[in-house]
């Protein structure tokens, strides 16, 4: 059974587009990345998810439970880290943290000592002293701290320092190894990459693709450089070429389908160097940004 | 219980700021009251004064140099005060999680919206139960030095009655234009101006008979102290009309509220 089903589910803000027909699956385990830039539907999938926010259409099932309908029950089992962290200003850290335990049907006390001492939190100050970085910190310990099934993180490493974005990945991996389903949400692609197992890209409200992380990158595309003497761009103008361009003598371009049809046509060419790489996700990415925009 | 409390201590500091502003508003009254009770100069300034004027600042019936007669007066500033703080703790219970913007943490917690809204709107009645407790318990220790007898009770006590059946209203006129306007945050200006608008109909319909219809669009007027001073007791259909009055407002935040869409 699939941890998260998502059906279609469109959300428009009066006439503002939020997100469009956006199907999946998330499955039991798996780090699910979700990627896309500033304003893609992103935080909208997941506040719907949440049930803070209601759906234009469609539908969506967490634990095979319809969102909008059992919100209270499938929540017992979901953390939630929100990209921007907001707390009452005026309650000490560990008042806070209690005050969300008291809504969980099991004891939170002992992990919650356990990720504040991991995190470095200070519990004993107030919000309202706390940094970027330290309301982060108390996110994260408050939505992990009562053992969720599946975990919901928006740009989590926004306003941690290296040493804590590294800490913070460890701590998800490990929970992730011991059953944890975790989605991803984040315009950082080197993250996603680091720790997602699948990998959905939103663009303007609707996902325009989802693949496992290794097919993207590996199986997909390559990303090719050829430094020949006077080669015109227009020579590797083949199908499945992609992104082709030109820097003072190499010519770059993505290429994905049967590579020895790429390698006949530069065997013909006296080249003075060639590179075939894989491409980040980041260029992945670029890739399918542009390529929509055309 | 938990947001109950929760609830109650983050409201407390508005409590007792509220509960300050009331104490002295009495305390400087009943000051003031030395010039006026048992003093017969003041007998004779009043009487001259014309019937609209007096009418129009909500003195008309009553004999302002008796203990009775000035809290009969003083009346229609606690039922004011009572309001807008009762406004301002029911739209605020539900406006200020949106405004500080930690509806995301509360309401993706495992706990139903009716529930919050439930515990939140006890919290604000539980302020406006202390809120005239506190005015009743005042009022009474200010004026121990006039000797009041058993009619001054009996009349505090109605009072009290209805000030906090106003406050009931616009606790649940302030819950429901918070769980309808967007931004929620512009619920409390507006029932403050709903109470402002009520309450110069009330001074309006005493001032003329012409103007007598605006009775039954002000709460004020259903409550009015120179009525039960007279009669001994507050107007049963009145106290119907507040109660439906207030179960509406209530029916409607309970259907609003978990549907609405959060934004923070």
């Amino acid at each position: 059974m699939s941890i998260i089903e998502v059906e279609r589910l469109t959300k428009y803000y009066g006439r503002v587009r939020g997100i469009e027909d956006v199907s999946f699956q998330v499955e039991e385990g798996e780090i699910f990345g979700f990627i896309g830039p500033n304003g893609a539907g992103k935080t909208t999938t997941i506040r719907l998810l949440l049930a803070l926010i209601y759906p234009t259409r469609g539908s969506a099932r967490i634990f095979g439970k319809d969102v909008f309908r059992y919100g209270p029950e499938i929540r017992q089992d979901i953390g939630y880290l929100p990209g921007e962290v907001f707390y009452y200003e005026r309650m000490k850290v560990i008042d806070l943290l209690k005050y969300a335990a008291s809504f969980y049907n099991r004891d939170c006390t002992r992990r919650m000592y356990e990720l504040a001492e991991y995190m470095e939190l200070d519990l004993n100050r107030r919000v309202d002293e706390l940094s970027y970085g330290n309301r982060k910190k108390v996110g994260i310990v408050q939505g992990l701290m009562h053992n969720p099934r599946l975990v919901f993180l928006d740009e989590p490493t926004i306003g941690l320092d290296p040493l804590m974005q590294r800490r913070f990945f460890d701590l998800i991996r490990e929970e992730n190894a011991r059953g944890l389903t975790v989605f991803f949400s984040s315009h950082i692609l080197s993250e996603v990459q680091r720790l997602c197992h699948r990998v959905a890209i939103i663009r303007e409200g609707r996902i325009v693709e989802i693949a496992d992380m290794e097919t993207l990158i590996r199986n997909n595309y390559k990303k090719i450089r050829v430094v020949a003497r006077d080669v015109d761009p227009s020579y590797f103008d083949l199908p499945g070429v992609t992104n082709l361009e030109r820097t003072d003598h190499a010519v770059h371009f993505f290429y994905r389908g049967d590579i020895n049809v790429v390698l006949r046509r530069m065997s013909a060419l006296n080249l003075t160097d060639v590179t075939i790489e894989e491409p980040t996700l980041e260029e992945i990415f670029m890739h399918y940004y542009q390529r929509s925009e055309s | 219980m938990n947001i109950f409390w929760h609830e109650f201590k983050s409201g407390l500091r508005s409590l007792l700021i509220w509960s300050g502003v009331m104490a002295l508003f009495i305390l400087l009254s009943v000051m003031k009251m030395a010039g006026y009770v048992n003093n017969p100069e003041m007998i004779a300034v009043l009487k001259a004064m014309p019937q609209a004027i007096s009418a129009a600042f909500g003195l008309g019936p009553f004999d302002l140099t008796t203990l009775e007669g000035f809290f009969g007066v003083m009346f229609v500033y606690f039922a004011l005060i009572g309001a807008i703080a009762a406004a301002t703790w029911g739209s605020g219970v539900l406006s200020r999680e949106e405004s500080g913007k930690t509806a995301d943490f509360l309401l993706a917690l495992p706990v139903s919206r009716s529930r919050v809204l439930t515990a939140k709107a006890l919290a604000a009645l539980a302020n406006c139960l202390l809120f005239t407790l506190v005015t009743g318990v005042v009022s009474a220790l200010a004026v121990q030095s006039y000797q009041p007898e058993a009619g001054f009770y009996r009349l505090l006590v109605l009072e009290m009655e209805a000030m906090f059946l106003i406050e009931l209203i616009f606790l649940a006129i302030g819950l429901m234009l918070a769980s309808l306007l967007r931004p929620s945050w512009r619920a409390a200006s507006v029932a403050i101006a709903l109470i402002l608008a009520s309450y110069f109909a009330f001074a309006i319909s005493n001032m003329s008979r012409d103007f007598d219809f605006l009775k039954y669009f002000t709460p004020f007027k259903y409550f009015d102290a120179a009525v039960f001073l007279r009669e001994g007791h507050l107007d049963g259909t009145y106290i119907l009309v507040s109660l439906l009055i207030v179960l509406a407002s209530i029916a409607i935040v309970y259907v609003a509220y978990p549907r609405r869409d959060i934004y923070v």
